[in-house]
C-alpha cells in the first residue's frame, strides 16, 4: 500500500470519528463570532415586555402589595424571587429565570424573561470545554485531527487539482485571506 | 502482625492530625455581615469569613464576580471567584447566598479592554459600581444557595 493510501484512509476515518465534534464546534464557532461582534448571547433567549402602571414614585411609598400587583399585571406572580431598590425612583424585582425593571418615576414597568437556548447551551458548554477532564484530552485529540485532516487533505490528490494545480492556488488563497486582515487590522 | 497494628494507629492518629486541623480552620471562620465587614475591614483583613445576602448583579462576563446586599438594602459587596469556583451563574440574581471566602483588602481591581468596551464593568452609573471600584471584596471559596 504506498503512502497516498494510508493518506486517504487516514482522512476518511479522521473524517468519520471527528464528524460530530467539527459540526459542535462549527456551529459554536459561529455562535462565538457573533458574540464578540455584536454581544449576541447564542445560551440564551431573551424577551421583553413593556407595561405602564400608575405607581408611588419614591420607594418609601413601595410595599409588599404595590410589587404584588406589579407581579399580577405582568403574570410572574408564580416566578418571583426578590426584589431591592437600586435608586430611590428605581425597583428591581428578581424572577427565576428574568428581572423587572420598574422605573417608579414613569411607571414604566419592563419585564425580561430569559430561558436556555436549545443545542447552543450544550455545544458552548462543550466548546468552552466547561467538562474538563477527560474531555479536555478528547477535544485536544479533536484539534490534532484537524491538522491531520488539513494536510492529508491537501496532499490527497495529484495533478491539476492537486497542490500543484487548483488545490495550490485555493490553498495559498486560505492562507492569505487571514494574513490580509491581520495586516489591516492588526499589523498596521 | 505488630506492624500492622502500628501502621493502623499511626493511620488513625494522621486522621485525627487532620480532622483537628480542618476542625480548627473551620473555626477560625468569622461569621459576620456586610455593613461588619465594610465598618472595620482591617479586623478581617485576609481573614476567612461567612457572609450572606441577596446576590444583586452576577457579571455577564464568565460570571467571575458578583454582588451581595447589605441590610441596609443600599451598600453592595464585590465577591469574586476563588478555590474551586469556576463562576457565578445568573440565576443567581435575586436569590439569597451564603459564601464562605477570604476577605481582601486594597487590590487594585484590573478592567480588560473587552469589559471596558461592553460596558461590563460599571464605571459610576450603576447600583453596586462602587463595589466594583471598592478596595473590599470577597474571594469566594464556597458559596450556597440559601433561598431559591
Amino acid at each position: 500500500m504506498n503512502w497516498r493510501k494510508w493518506n486517504r484512509w487516514l482522512h476518511r476515518e479522521l473524517g468519520y470519528l471527528f464528524f460530530g465534534m467539527t459540526i459542535i464546534y462549527g456551529i459554536s464557532g459561529i455562535a462565538l463570532n457573533h458574540h464578540v461582534a455584536r454581544h449576541w448571547d447564542a445560551d440564551i433567549i431573551s424577551r421583553s415586555d413593556e407595561y405602564t402602571l400608575l405607581l408611588p414614585s419614591v420607594k418609601d411609598s413601595v410595599d409588599r402589595s404595590t410589587v404584588e400587583s406589579i407581579l399580577e399585571v405582568t403574570g410572574e406572580r408564580s416566578s418571583f424571587k426578590n426584589y431591592y431598590f437600586p435608586d430611590e425612583h428605581t425597583l428591581m424585582i428578581y424572577l427565576k429565570g428574568g428581572h423587572i425593571d420598574v422605573d417608579l418615576s414613569s411607571g414604566r414597568i419592563r419585564v425580561t424573561t430569559v430561558r436556555h437556548r436549545p443545542l447552543f447551551r450544550e455545544i458552548d458548554y462543550l466548546h468552552y470545554n466547561k467538562p474538563k477532564k477527560l474531555w479536555t484530552w478528547f477535544s485536544d485529540l479533536f484539534a490534532i485531527a484537524l491538522i491531520l485532516m488539513a494536510v492529508s487533505g491537501i496532499i490527497m490528490l495529484k495533478g491539476k487539482n492537486g497542490l500543484t494545480g487548483h488545490g495550490g492556488i485555493l490553498v495559498l488563497a486560505g492562507i492569505l485571506i487571514p494574513l490580509l486582515f491581520l495586516l489591516i487590522h492588526l499589523w498596521l | 502482625m505488630m506492624l500492622v497494628v502500628a501502621a493502623l494507629a499511626g493511620a488513625c492518629n494522621r486522621s485525627d492530625r487532620q480532622e483537628g486541623q480542618e476542625a480548627s480552620q473551620r473555626q477560625e471562620t468569622v461569621s459576620a455581615t456586610v455593613e461588619e465587614l465594610l465598618s472595620a475591614p482591617a479586623d478581617y483583613r485576609d481573614k476567612e469569613v461567612a457572609v450572606s445576602g441577596m446576590v444583586t448583579h452576577v457579571c455577564r462576563h464568565g460570571g467571575q464576580k458578583c454582588f451581595i446586599l447589605a441590610g441596609d438594602g443600599e451598600t453592595q459587596l464585590r465577591v469574586v471567584t476563588g478555590g474551586e469556583i469556576e463562576e457565578f451563574e445568573t440565576s443567581l440574581e435575586g436569590s439569597m447566598v451564603a459564601f464562605r471566602g477570604i476577605f481582601r483588602i486594597g487590590e487594585t481591581v484590573e478592567v480588560s479592554a473587552e469589559e471596558a468596551e461592553t460596558g461590563e464593568h460599571h464605571t459610576g452609573d450603576m447600583p453596586h459600581s462602587e463595589a466594583e471600584q471598592s478596595d473590599y471584596f470577597i474571594e469566594a471559596t464556597e458559596f450556597r444557595e440559601v433561598t431559591p
